[in-house]
């Protein structure tokens, strides 16, 4: 089998195709002259544009292509641009002429508007423009909710609502909006009700100045935050006597607490305390010995699951009555060789998948758990790396999907053991493989001929991007 | 020994369609065909009775449509059936579940199966008649919503397990031939393997008129169904409200409305 070895080449075989997908796939790397024998491929019936209006792996080119209708060959009516609007993929640019073509009709379309607001990939000067001149209460909203929103755009929707009710609705929004800036996450606070203040107290770029001014914030929900960020020692021991689980929750959580205050939280009488405490990476000795013997199988499963626990104390938590904290056991980091051994003889099959997908595991384990017959445990074995090949190659004709998904998933599978899932039935498997990098190039050129779409289009985005990389470095 | 089953090739709905002209129907355009979901294990329960048994068991899927429907037959093919028979004809444009019915009864007459496969119903209409149709017009037993099937080819008699409310199974015997309708997770469907869908892109469709199968024109589409589509339309939304503010806010706002709604 012979592959393509120029863009050029590659983009007459998608050509050659017919196909909207291989199309789809190669227009990147298209000439311009070219595009336009895509686009009318790809564009020329309405079912075909609609659909890779909507489809959530078109290429933004394409995208972009279908907003400006380059080639004239379809209608740009508001069924494509409502998919073209909503598609995650649609470019920046396309966005913003389907706003200025928005603006322009007299029937403004509200919906359409409201979409290009909420979109991530929506322009900064397009999201101001909406602010500025836009009066509808939801595309505004949408605007205030939209993690890409500057804060330029943010400020200016705080500050300029003409009343209080305006104000309300989008400081709530705009408090939980990972872009909103220091000055107006205070202006908030200074205005807001319970629900803006905790959002801005949880928000990661609350000033320092808010999180003091909290102390006194005598507001559960603000207190609830407050104990998780809360640096204030003395603060925080009041919070750990508060009769509101959440506010311990928070303290245990909290990176600054005391390890004596921590001490004084593992005797709390909710669980939920307790649970977030064994999750602490600085815990003591003594605490961990406390946690060992927890009533809740919850605290002793996240204690197993936590890297800073001694071998000794997994060795004690191996024996634990119950399987889920043996399994936490088995996929701790820290599991040493010797208890992953043990833990490979449970009766229960879910510990002993966790041990088929132990790093740590040695290559004698896993050959020793490829003679199990539990899909889990057999997943587990394909996906190690420390299994050898020629088990590997008995598991690519496992009946089950999952198990022949671990070997590709297993970055140790070599080319000959992957060679047979070229053909596996389940068209996930041979998409999987496009991007495998064990594979040689002729092995993947027949997946430019398979018969689910999905892999051709895959298959020939990939040689696109092969092309596209060989003739920038020619 | 021979089994016939029926599939259909359903019409999922594209996000945000549009009503065709004269309000009948959605528009061609929103459409994404594919088998039907319930005929993917119909077509399994066959294969399953062909690849157990000692006799040569013949695996015939049938369908009623037009050209395109060729698609998914050519994946029944993929996935091991031997034939495929497609009936079409423009009269039968407008028949409903129970003339389309009258259809496959008469390519089960021409076939002579031992046992007819159906699925309980279509993912896009959910009639769930067409299967319990053919059975009326063969004048034969059937069984709807089968979610077990112990069957050897040649036997007189099947045991099946139909599902019921309540998680309830009720076990009968049924006479055979008899038209059975599957139901979904009575087995777990193959995928066509590539050498399977090479071969079946070969294999024929036999094209069958009505002529074929001994029907008139005057027996299927709308005029001499028991049913015809007025309108199809999309009803006023409901009273659905977006709670809206912090996600602490929203999570108070959602118990206020739980605690409302039991009184508390």
């Amino acid at each position: 089998m012979v592959t393509v070895k120029t863009a050029s080449a590659l983009v007459n075989r998608a050509i050659k195709t017919n196909d909207v997908y291989c199309a789809a796939a190669v227009y990147g790397i298209a000439t311009h002259k070219k595009r336009k024998i895509l686009e009318i491929l790809m564009f020329a019936k309405r079912k075909d544009a609609l659909m890779l209006a909507r489809w959530e792996h078109t290429p933004a080119a394409v995208l972009q292509a279908l907003s400006e209708n380059n080639a004239g060959t379809v209608k740009l009516d508001n069924a494509v641009t409502l998919r073209l609007d909503k598609n995650p993929n649609t470019p920046a640019q396309a966005l913003s002429n389907l706003y200025i073509e928005s603006i322009k009709d007299s029937k403004k379309n509200t919906s359409l508007t409201l979409l290009i607001a909420q979109h991530q990939h929506t322009p900064a000067n397009v999201l101001a423009s909406i602010v500025q001149f836009d009066s509808s209460l939801e595309n505004l909203k949408a605007v205030s909710r939209n993690p890409t929103a500057s804060g330029q755009v943010l400020r200016c929707l705080v500050e300029h609502q003409p009343n209080t009710e305006m104000y309300k609705v989008f400081d709530k929004n705009v408090a939980t909006n990972p872009s909103a800036p220091a000055d107006v996450l205070t202006l908030i606070y200074a205005r807001g009700d319970p629900f803006s203040r905790a959002g801005v107290i949880a928000h990661t770029n609350c000033p320092q100045s808010l999180l003091e001014q909290a102390v006194n914030d005598s507001e559960l929900l603000v207190q609830r935050q407050l104990a998780r960020k809360c640096s204030q020692l003395v603060i925080l021991a009041r919070m750990a006597m508060s009769k509101d689980t959440a506010v311990r929750c928070g303290v245990a959580a909290n990176r600054n607490a005391h390890r004596a205050l921590i001490a004084h939280l593992l005797s709390d009488i909710a669980c939920a305390v307790r649970r977030a405490i064994a999750m602490r990476s600085d815990l003591s000795a003594a605490s961990i010995k406390r946690l060992m013997n927890d009533a809740d199988h919850w605290v002793r499963l996240w204690l197993g699951r936590n890297p800073i626990v001694s071998r000794n104390v997994l060795k004690t938590l191996s024996a634990d009555s119950c399987y889920e904290v043996r399994r936490a056991v088995a996929r701790n980091p820290r599991c040493s060789v010797a208890l992953l051994e043990v833990l490979a003889k449970d009766q229960n099959a879910w510990v002993r998948s966790a041990v088929a997908y132990q790093l740590n595991a040695p290559k004698r384990l896993m050959v020793a758990l490829a003679r199990e017959l539990d899909i889990d445990v057999l997943s587990g074995v394909a996906a190690n790396v420390h299994t050898p090949q020629r088990i590997l190659q008995e598991l690519v004709v496992n009946p089950d999907a999952d198990v022949r998904r671990g070997v590709i998933l297993n970055p140790m599978a070599k080319r000959k053991t992957l060679l047979p899932l070229l053909e596996d039935p389940y068209y996930l498997h041979r998409l999987l493989l496009v991007g495998n990098p064990m594979l040689k190039e002729k092995d993947k050129w027949p997946l430019c001929e398979d018969p689910d779409f999905n892999v051709r289009f895959a298959a020939f985005k990939w040689f696109a991007g092969l092309n596209k990389l060989a003739e920038r470095f020619a | 020994m021979k089994i016939l089953v029926a599939v259909k090739q359903v019409a999922a709905l594209d996000e945000d369609f549009e009503i065709r002209a004269d309000g009948k129907d959605v528009d061609e355009d929103f459409f994404l065909y594919d088998l039907n979901e319930w005929d993917d294990f119909s077509l399994e329960e066959a294969m399953k009775i062909k690849e157990a048994s000692d006799a040569e068991v013949e695996v015939v899927v049938v369908s009623v449509g037009p050209e395109r429907v060729d698609e998914s037959l050519r994946k029944c093919l993929a996935k091991g059936a031997d034939r495929a028979i497609r009936v079409w004809d423009d009269a039968i444009e407008g028949s409903d579940a129970i003339a389309v019915g009258r259809i496959l009864a008469a390519v089960a007459k021409k076939e002579a199966p031992d046992m007819v496969f159906a699925g309980v119903q279509s993912s896009d209409q959910a009639h769930s008649s067409t299967g319990i149709s053919t059975a009326a017009y063969l004048d034969w037993p059937h069984a709807a919503v089968v979610a077990d099937l112990q069957y050897k080819p040649g036997s007189k008699t099947a045991v099946i397990r139909r599902e019921l409310e309540g998680g309830m199974l009720q076990e009968v015997e049924i006479n055979c031939p008899a038209v059975l309708t599957i139901q979904l997770g009575i087995n777990k469907p193959r995928y066509a393997s590539l050498r399977g869908i090479k071969q079946a892109a070969a294999k024929p469709i036999e094209e069958v008129s009505l002529a074929d199968i001994g029907l008139a024109a005057a027996e299927v589409g709308s005029d001499s169904s028991m049913s015809r589509v007025r309108r199809m339309y999309v009803p006023a939304k409901g009273r659905a409200q977006m709670i809206e503010g912090t996600i602490a806010e929203q999570a108070a706002r959602i118990i206020e409305i739980i605690k409302a709604h039991k009184g508390a």
